[in-house]
């Protein structure tokens, strides 16, 4: 089995933002969201462009992984830029180019939806490359633990989420082997009549499924068998802690909100 | 095998809780690995095709859930996926098992589930609304076509799967 195998865009580091609580991280970024569509003015766009920049900063990971991350979604900033320029036509007219008038509204409210896009991007990006998966479940079945009450299974949902994590990278090796496996031995869905190909893919899942009940069985049967019991009286082995650097960032970022209501419409 | 878990009350079997996590796992697993396959002018989405797996078995929604939360972290936009992507594909699974329950013709499960998911686009196209002020009803009539298309050859991979194994169990 390949443990090496990381599931998302997680970058090891020892910054102050690896180190912070998944729950102080998942609640900043949450609210950031939001707040995102607060701006509307050049100096609050500035403010959350500045919060941005320091907090990637802070990770100290290379920008090429940053950057990375926003490959897939360029071509939607740019589309949505042009878009805009086409569309609105709010303001002065500033230049006509191939028979459509440019007008200023258009060129800023272009400029605002794509920084605003580019912000949600960057930030929330942060949360996934500093953060394990493992580390996101653990905050999460602790934020829900007030749904408990509601008789909700918080508890079975997190065990679900952690075994699902931890068989991850072994079922993708498998699907890989397997898939490697069919294609020597001359499956192919991508020539021939519709219906064969469609049905070449079935010798592909009929393992997989299989293969996936099997370990499930035999995981059910080991957890039996050392008396696995679920819930209430528990112990763990990663205990979540907030520490003095998550305070001070919760009220860094209070502080941030503060100003961006402040020079809201300057 | 199906034992409860007998310290805390619970709903949910050893046994059902693996299946659940092994097969959110493969999703992860499938989709990953081959996010589209082309058949001519027409793509198969292999993650639409588990969708149908909840017609079989109630363990299927959770776990068919799970793989889309986890899947949806890939995203660049996980901060919209993974919230209404899980939630959205929660109900209208839950939507299709109710709506489906009285049908017994299989293919015609199916067509019904594909048609569900390609109308329960509008989640999708609210996104795009909101995130670039694309226009809605155009945004939704586009999306929920490729869906449909899309979970058609699914559906008709389900049905050939669905001969091989019994998903039900």
């Amino acid at each position: 089995m390949n443990n090496a195998l990381i599931i998302g865009q997680y970058v090891p580091g020892e910054s102050l933002v690896h180190r912070l609580d998944p729950r102080t991280k998942i609640t900043v970024i949450f609210f950031f969201v939001f707040i995102v569509f607060l701006a509307n003015s050049v100096v609050s766009y500035s403010v959350l462009v500045i919060f941005a920049l320091l907090s990637m900063f802070i990770t100290r990971i290379p920008i090429r992984f940053i950057l990375k991350g926003l490959t897939p979604v360029w071509f939607l900033i740019v589309f949505t830029f042009i878009l805009h320029l086409i569309v609105t036509n709010k303001g002065t007219v500033l230049m006509d180019l191939f028979g459509f008038s440019i007008y200023s509204g258009a060129l800023i409210q272009g400029f605002a939806i794509s920084i605003r896009f580019f912000l949600l991007i960057l930030v929330t990006s942060l949360l996934t490359l500093t953060t394990t998966p493992i580390e996101i479940t653990d905050a999460i079945e602790d934020m829900l633990h007030p749904l408990k009450k509601l008789r909700f299974p918080v508890h079975e949902l997190a065990l679900m989420m952690s075994i699902s994590l931890r068989f991850i990278p072994t079922l993708m090796q498998e699907t890989d082997k397997i898939s490697k496996a069919q294609a020597s031995r001359g499956v192919d869905f991508r020539t021939g009549p519709l219906k064969e190909r469609i049905r070449a893919v079935v010798p592909l899942l009929v393992p997989l499924f299989v293969s996936a009940f099997k370990r499930a069985e035999e995981l059910a049967m080991a957890m039996e068998a050392r008396g696995y019991q679920g819930g209430e009286g528990r112990t763990k082995l990663r205990e979540l802690k907030l520490r003095k650097r998550d305070v001070m960032i919760l009220l860094l970022f209070i502080a941030v909100v503060a100003v961006l209501l402040v020079t809201r419409n300057y | 095998m199906d034992k409860t878990i007998s310290a805390a009350p619970s709903r949910i079997s050893i046994g059902e809780l693996t299946k659940i996590s092994l097969v959110a796992a493969l999703y992860f697993a499938v989709t990953a690995s081959f996010a589209v396959v082309g058949f001519g002018a027409v793509q198969l989405r292999f993650s639409e095709m588990f969708n149908y797996l909840a017609l079989y078995n109630r363990r299927y929604v959770i776990a068919v859930t799970l793989g889309v939360v986890f899947a949806n972290f890939l995203s660049p936009t996980w901060f919209l996926d993974v919230p209404i992507g899980g939630l959205a594909t929660f109900v209208v699974l839950l939507i299709c098992r109710a709506v489906t329950r009285h049908i017994k013709n299989e293919i015609a499960k199916i067509a019904v589930t594909a048609v569900i998911f390609a109308v329960s686009m509008f989640t999708v196209a609210t996104q795009l609304t909101i995130l670039f002020d694309l226009p809605f009803f155009y945004t939704w009539l586009t999306v929920g076509a490729g869906e449909l298309l899309s979970m058609t050859i699914g559906g008709m991979v389900v049905y050939f799967l669905g001969k091989k194994i019994d998903l039900s169990k």
